[in-house]
């Protein structure tokens, strides 16, 4: 009730910059940290934009209820969640019906890097939990999740990164900020496993004709990349004992 | 990363036992017969309290707070509605804690426990009983409507004295708050200001939880001394040392050993306000 | 002519899915993808031995080894069966043998030794070795069961060092617990201490050395 939220005149003014005066192909600035966490065994805090999501894996450990424990690989789970001072109108706490789905692919995208079958019988919980909102929050989350598996020694593929691909009117626009979140004409989450460059999370919402999508897609994987280059910086700095947080994005594709 | 999963407070259980709980309380009370504490710290110490700077919530006030380890993260939301029907000329102050599976492997997903909801009425009790908001100014029309701020507690990382942390961390992101100035425009309707105010508080008020291993009676329990722990209980301190609210949280305690720990919680009390005050300062300057 | 390529140095550090070599002997952790590289599945050390291409994990869950030896602790009895948590996804089991009762209760601390595991169901554990079975009076602690290589030292090395400076009794277990008898309480700083550093730092070479001062700084009242 306190907080009206306005569109804005114009998403792309006449010299061709967004509402936060970034470029059409611009990131967001992007900060990653790894194992801010002590009980967890694998932590992340990924800052992406205004966005501030916390990742935690517990596993491979105990399933519990023990019924439910797979024989021949690992159960991997997913909890996304929003927390209740993550947006500026307080959200009540607990999963609503977006939470649930966006457990649901998060959990494919992540589990098509893990070899599950190392794990038979354990469980892999992955924990992502948004504590500031500001549009991207499953991209960011499972950039967050895949460093916090690295970091608890989940055997994996290759690392998992995401991110968005917006559009507004016909200008396809990498990394949508809030404003474009709400108001843009469409809406594109990737995730890319590396190194063999395939796609775990694919999402569309709002209509795109062929070479508009096309140029999405090539742009979503190239996104993809910048944010893999990031991940592999943010798990090896803690070993080369300077400064644990790793601060990139802001960088045009 | 082990840890048998066993419910909080069951009973006479601990809620988790890591694998060399029985033979680190051994351990443990042989030190403390020395007069040491495994960690090193002495009986009536505190561990390090660190706030991370930053904004990392959307809320109006919030501070991220690391006690000895323990993580928490607590936000303050604001929004306008009617009073409860008993206090009709007073703000309405809500407290949730959420104890996140992240923090520790003993914790499942799921609506409140127990636990949670102890702890939320812990912090709850403090605040009110000291009367560090002043829920008077937070009215806008006597009976009709008022701010409802709420108090939302994350646990991001357990290790040991959730309840001090929490309520250390909401006396920061309160008085840190800054909600939006609502007025009545002419026809009676609410309308939202560009303005924005503090909430008003007063003197903080600061929650000291003791343990007791044996005979030894330990300030700001790990959380191998919770889990080792044969009673535990917590109290809170206001502004001019009185003591506002207690719970005894877990087994017995004697009558002296209450008194004497409601002294020393005074005293500490008045150390903390420095570390405090230093917060807070920091926290204007980056405001 | 097998041609094999190396892309990493020995103890660079890789991160899942990194290409290590190519045409040499996959190790541990090491995956083949389908065009024949050899890939990382961890993050961790890449170990160049010979031939052969390993990855250390930095940190991981101890998944049992036959001859391990492993603290454990008494979760359940049930007819003849004794159920241990070993600080794995797998639960162990002891098989007690036939009319000789082990005399052990459910929250028992236990030191065994992996008699049998096939990758798939329980570990089976056995106590008839000396010096296995309850143990009481010491300290546990615990460490990365991936860094216990490590602790222990090449020969036994570094055990030692930790051992004989401190005047303590240690010993080490493959599933990441250290059961300690300390001197006294300086001694079990030092070596908790010691047990920190030589984790974190396990990477970089010099360890002993270092962690000869570190135990000598705080045996004589330093930190």
């Amino acid at each position: 009730m306190l907080y009206v939220e306005r569109r804005p005149e114009k998403l792309i003014d006449e010299n061709g910059l967004r509402t936060d005066g970034r470029r059409p192909r611009e990131m967001r600035p992007i900060k990653m940290e790894v194992g801010v966490l002590d009980r967890a065994d694998g932590s992340a805090l990924v800052e992406w934009g205004g966005n501030r999501i916390l990742a935690a894996i517990f596993g491979p450990r105990e399933v519990h209820p023990k019924h439910m424990a797979l024989p021949d690989r690992a159960l991997v789970r997913v909890r996304y969640n929003m927390a209740p001072f993550s947006t500026p109108e307080r959200r009540k706490p607990g999963p609503d019906r977006r939470s649930i789905e966006l457990s649901k692919v998060i959990r494919n995208a992540l589990e098509q890097a893990i070899f599950v079958e190392k794990y038979p019988g354990a469980a892999i919980d992955i924990f992502v939990e948004v504590l500031r909102s500001d549009a991207g929050t499953r991209v960011a989350g499972i950039t967050a999740a895949s460093l916090a598996l690295a970091e608890a020694g989940i055997a994996m593929r290759g690392l998992v990164a995401a991110c968005s691909i917006g559009k507004i009117g016909d200008v396809i626009v990498v990394d949508p900020g809030h404003d474009e979140d709400m108001w843009g004409d469409a809406d594109m989450p990737i995730a890319v496993m590396f190194e063999d460059r395939v796609i775990t999370l694919l999402q569309m919402d709002g209509p795109m004709d062929e070479s508009q999508f096309n140029e999405a897609l090539s742009l979503g994987m190239s996104c993809c990349e910048l944010v893999y280059e990031l991940q592999k910086e943010a798990l090896r700095r803690p070993f080369v004992f300077v400064e644990r947080k790793v601060v990139g994005g802001g960088q045009t594709v | 990363m082990c840890s048998w999963k066993e419910k909080l407070w069951e009973g006479v259980k601990l809620y988790e036992e890591s694998i060399g709980s029985s033979l680190m309380k051994e351990y443990m009370l042989k030190e403390l017969k020395n007069g040491k504490r495994v960690d090193g710290r002495s009986f009536y110490e505190m561990r390090e309290i660190e706030v991370r700077p930053g904004s990392y919530t959307k809320s109006c006030g919030e501070a991220w707070l690391s006690l000895g380890g323990t993580k928490v993260l607590v936000g303050v939301s604001a929004d306008i509605g009617e009073p409860f029907p008993d206090t009709p000329e007073k703000g309405v102050m809500v407290s949730n804690v959420e104890l996140l599976p992240l923090a520790s492997p003993s914790f499942e997903p799921g609506p409140p426990d127990e636990n949670s909801i102890e702890l939320a009425r812990i912090v709850d009790r403090a605040l009110r009983s000291s009367k560090y908001v002043d829920l008077d100014k937070l009215v806008i029309v006597p009976g009709k409507l008022v701010y409802l701020l709420f108090l939302d507690m994350y646990v991001l990382d357990h290790k040991g004295n959730l309840a001090d942390a929490l309520t250390l961390a909401t006396v920061i992101a309160l008085a840190k708050s800054k909600i939006p100035k609502v007025s009545l425009s002419s026809d009676g309707t609410p309308a939202v200001m560009n303005e924005q105010i503090s909430v008003p508080v007063s003197d903080p008020v600061m929650n000291f939880t003791f343990v007791k291993i044996g005979d030894y009676i330990l300030l700001d329990p790990n959380l191998d001394e919770e889990i080792a722990s044969d009673a535990m209980i917590t109290m809170a301190i206001d502004g001019q040392g009185r003591i506002c609210s207690i719970q005894l949280r877990k087994g017995f305690f004697r009558d002296v050993e209450i008194k004497k720990m409601y002294e020393i919680a005074r005293e500490k009390r008045k150390e903390l306000m420095s570390v405090l005050e230093e917060v807070l300062r920091v926290g204007q300057e980056t405001a | 002519m097998n041609r094999s390529e190396v892309y990493v140095k020995d103890r660079e550090i890789v991160i899942p899915g990194q290409k290590i070599a190519k045409g040499m002997t996959p190790g541990d952790n090491v995956y083949i993808d389908k065009e024949g590289f050899l890939r990382s599945a961890l993050l961790g050390l890449a170990s160049l031995e010979g031939n052969k291409v390993d990855v250390i994990p930095l940190a991981s869950a101890y998944i049992p080894k036959v001859n391990d030896l492993v603290v454990g602790k008494i979760e359940k009895i049930s007819g003849g069966t004794i159920l241990v948590d070993i600080n794995s996804p797998f639960t162990a089991v002891i098989v007690p043998p036939r009319n000789n009762k082990l005399g052990l209760e459910v929250g028992d601390v236990i030191l065994a030794k992996v008699k049998a595991f096939d990758g798939m169901s329980s570990p089976l554990l056995t106590l008839e070795f000396e010096g296995l079975g309850k143990i009481s009076g010491c300290v546990l602690l615990e460490i990365d069961p991936a860094k216990v290589p490590r602790v222990i030292g090449r020969r036994g090395s570094m055990l030692n060092i930790l051992s004989s400076k401190t005047g303590s009794e240690i010993l080490v277990a493959q599933n990441g617990f250290v059961v300690v008898k300390p001197r006294d309480h300086r001694s079990l700083m030092a070596i908790m201490r010691a047990l920190e550093v030589i984790q974190e730092e396990s990477h970089i070479s010099g360890l002993s050395d270092r962690i000869s001062k570190l135990l000598d700084t705080i045996l004589a009242g330093g930190s």
